[in-house]
């Protein structure tokens, strides 16, 4: 058939009014898109998108378990859609914004209240969390609802490098009896001694171990009613980091800051610079692998006000979680391997204590023997804590996730002497809390 | 004009039969017709990429949108929120000191070397790609990981200034007094683009004007005011307007070298880069979106200005 150029025209108008539709269309919030997404069926089989951020060790094993779930499921499709931490958050956002969020989502205690408070996470009241060390479950209820299955349990603490303890020919110091004055000194003096720039480094900004001060002084991070503490806090702890860091603990405030946009790899405990450095549990075989692995970073307890370790209110952070979309085309099929990954000793032997130690006690127990030496001796820390552990804190409510940010930016400024501590903490607690949406 | 002559123009007007109204009406549609089709590619892009979001973008300024949840009409909100907040008055002196300071700063870079380029230099096309190299790298990540680890306490340039004898232990991209000038520093080294235009305006200014000058006993300095400043001025507008709306925009430098946090202690804290926090990490699209339409405000103000300004200085040769 000849097509004139009338009809021509006529069709090429409406194919450009047709993408504008779509265009449009993709723009308006909360839309739909068309099926070719994960999540649909397809030629029978049950299709899930997975998205998860990692390392390369993580990829490998989350592909392996999706071969071996696959396996066991042939009816099964997964999908891996793997990232990097930071540019995770934002797609994860701007899927979830047009709709097309991944069914299975790895979640963060940051942000998990984000999603969770508005609807965005699927119920997970079907995974059996019957064997879940104590302590363990609860950081993933929000507003009463479980949405996330912790995936890995986690612990925040002060990490020590041994080679520089032995080039200031000093013997770590005993955690369990510590105060924060003491861990000031110790790390002052290891500091000049074994001549590096940090004794004890990433402190100011640490919001676990505010979150601990706070909690010794009888307080807490967040309350359902919003923030949990008062500018007294912010400022007895802005104060007692300025005096750390004139006794020359911590580093100058240049180094300080410095120090704060440095991937883990390239971190002062890692390159030597520091005694002392905070990080999470988990993080120990990527600091002794990036380290040379030829020796691994010894794990010391937070300090206390008291001097007792049972007094310093440490609690059991869940490295991450696993979650689902509320949207999700397929929820029975994401909660069934969602409860695989927590409850089946087959995902265990392939993740084993990668994301953190198991929070199953059976699986905990079975995995044991297969951990490399670096995650035996978190399994080891682990579970040397449990008589002191306390209550878990909550969820961050929406907008908390920025507490860090907010705590080291006017911290900082306090070190830098740009402000008073007074002011620094005023400052600090009115933005968290004109962030929070509670 | 008497009214008979002027009834004799509409007379002349309405000769037309209208057969021959309605053929020529005709013609003219079809012409127009071919006209959109041929703008039809670059019509759809302009509704679907650039109106069509703009416009959705406008109205979740009105709104307050989490990206999870469906946006929910505010008003002002947004907007009357903007006069409270300390960080984004900070993000705002930042970006226009980088602005005001960086971009004149840039292009006397380029104009000098561009200068240099037009003296008839053997090998004139390597320099020139050699210079125009960091315009190509300088918005990179890659050269952005490069200058926080040349400006760190043990970064590069320290090393070189302790070669020299001096005492350097300032972190340039950690103390807040200099964080800032090492990324406007960034800036001006990726003078490039309006080097190459420079370059091409002072080679369509005729050589004999500098001869008669010459001749006339005008040093170089009053050849240059008074013969290259002058006929040079539309390429020195037209580089001054179009670097300008690009310095507002300026976003990866400033999250790379702060690692998104606009650090130290928000002295980087670029527009976008809050513009993103807000959006992205706070999960406040609709402050985000209103905060977008401040920016095309501000640099709708500034190019407005600009053009205003042009009249005094800018000259067209007619």
């Amino acid at each position: 058939m000849a097509i004139n150029r009338r009809q021509f025209l006529i069709g090429a108008g409406g194919l450009a009014a047709a993408a504008t539709t779509m265009g449009l269309g993709a723009c308006a919030p909360g839309s739909r898109g068309g099926d070719s997404q994960a999540g649909g069926q397809q030629g029978g089989a049950t299709t899930l998108a997975l998205a998860w951020w990692g390392n390369p060790t993580r990829n490998k094993n989350t592909e392996a378990m999706i071969a071996a779930y696959q396996q066991a499921n042939p009816n099964v499709q997964i999908s891996p859609q793997p990232g990097e931490f930071n540019s995770y958050w934002d797609k994860l956002a701007t899927q979830t914004a047009g709709g097309q969020a991944p069914d299975i989502i790895q979640m963060d205690m940051n942000y998990i209240s984000e999603y969770g408070t508005r609807g965005a996470l699927l119920d997970l009241k079907d995974v059996d969390v019957s064997k879940f060390v104590e302590g363990t479950v609860e950081s993933g209820r929000i507003n009463d609802t479980l949405v996330g299955i912790n995936a890995g349990i986690n612990s925040a603490l002060i990490f020590a490098n041994p080679t520089v303890f032995e080039k200031a020919k000093m013997e770590l110091p005993d955690d369990k009896t510590w105060t924060w004055d003491e861990m000031a000194e110790v790390a002052a003096e290891v500091a000049s001694k074994a001549g590096v720039p940090f004794g004890v480094a990433q402190v100011m900004g640490s919001d676990p171990l505010f979150g601990t001060f706070v909690r010794q002084n009888g307080k807490e991070l967040f309350t359902p009613d919003g923030l949990g503490f008062d500018v007294a806090e912010a400022q007895a702890w802005y104060d007692m980091m300025a005096k750390f860091q004139k006794a020359g603990a911590l580093g100058t405030p240049e180094q300080i800051s410095e120090e704060q946009a440095k991937p883990l790899d390239q971190s002062a405990l890692v390159v030597g610079n520091a005694a002392m450095h905070y990080f999470n549990s988990n993080q120990e075989e990527a600091l002794s692998n990036a380290a040379g692995g030829d020796y691994l970073m010894e794990m010391l307890r937070g300090p206390s006000l008291t001097g007792k370790a049972t007094d310093r209110k440490t609690w059991y952070k869940a490295s991450m979680l696993w979650s689902a979309s509320a949207r999700s085309k397929n929820p029975e099929a994401a909660v069934a391997w969602i409860n695989w990954f927590a409850n089946d000793q087959a995902a265990a032997d392939i993740d084993r204590a990668e994301r953190g130690i198991p929070p199953n006690a059976e699986i905990q127990e079975a995995v044991k023997p297969k951990l490399s030496p670096a995650q035996q001796k978190v399994l080891q820390y682990i579970t040397d804590i449990k008589p002191e552990v306390a209550a878990t804190p909550i969820a961050p409510p929406p907008g908390g996730g920025t507490i860090a940010e907010i705590l080291f930016r006017h911290g900082i400024d306090v070190l830098f002497g740009r402000t008073s501590s007074a002011e620094g903490a005023q400052k600090f607690v009115d933005e968290l809390k004109s962030n929070l949406q509670v | 004009m008497s009214a008979v002559s002027e009834l004799s123009t509409i007379h002349r007007v309405k000769a037309k039969t209208p057969e021959e109204k309605r053929l020529q009406k005709k013609e003219a549609g079809r012409d127009n017709k071919a006209g959109y089709l041929f703008l039809l590619p670059w019509l759809i892009g302009l509704v679907v990429i650039v109106a069509g979001p703009m416009f959705a973008s406008l109205y979740l300024s009105f709104t307050n949108y989490s990206l999870i949840q469906a946006p929910e009409f505010v008003g002002l909100d947004n907007y009357l929120r903007m006069l409270d907040d300390p960080r984004l008055h900070k993000s705002l002196s930042v970006t226009f000191i980088y602005v005001i300071v960086g971009v004149p700063l840039q292009l006397a870079v380029a104009l000098a070397i561009a200068m240099l380029l037009n003296e008839g230099m053997k090998g004139l096309a390597f320099y020139r790609s050699i210079f125009y190299l960091p315009s190509m790298l300088g918005a990179s990540v890659a050269i952005a990981v490069l200058w926080r680890q040349m400006f760190e306490v043990d970064g590069l340039v320290n090393q070189v200034l302790r070669l020299f004898g001096f005492e350097a232990t300032t972190s340039w991209i950690a103390d807040p007094q200099w964080a800032l000038w090492t990324i406007i520093l960034l800036h001006v080294w990726t003078f490039g683009s309006p080097m190459v235009i420079f370059l091409a305006g002072l080679r369509q200014i005729p050589g004999m004007y500098y001869e008669a000058a010459s001749v006339d006993g005008a040093s170089r300095w009053a050849q240059f005011r008074k013969i290259t400043l002058p006929l040079l001025s539309p390429i020195i507008f037209f580089n001054l307007v179009l670097q300008i709306i690009n310095a507002f925009q300026t976003f990866t430098q400033a999250f790379v070298v702060s690692n998104g946090t606009g650090g130290p202690a928000d002295e980087t804290l670029f527009y976008t880069l809050y513009l993103y926090q807000r959006g992205f990490v706070q999960f406040q699209m609709g402050y985000a979106a209103a905060m977008a339409w401040l920016l095309v405000v501000i640099i709708a103000a500034f190019t407005a200005i600009n053009f205003y300004l042009s009249k005094h200085w800018v000259f067209y040769g007619d």
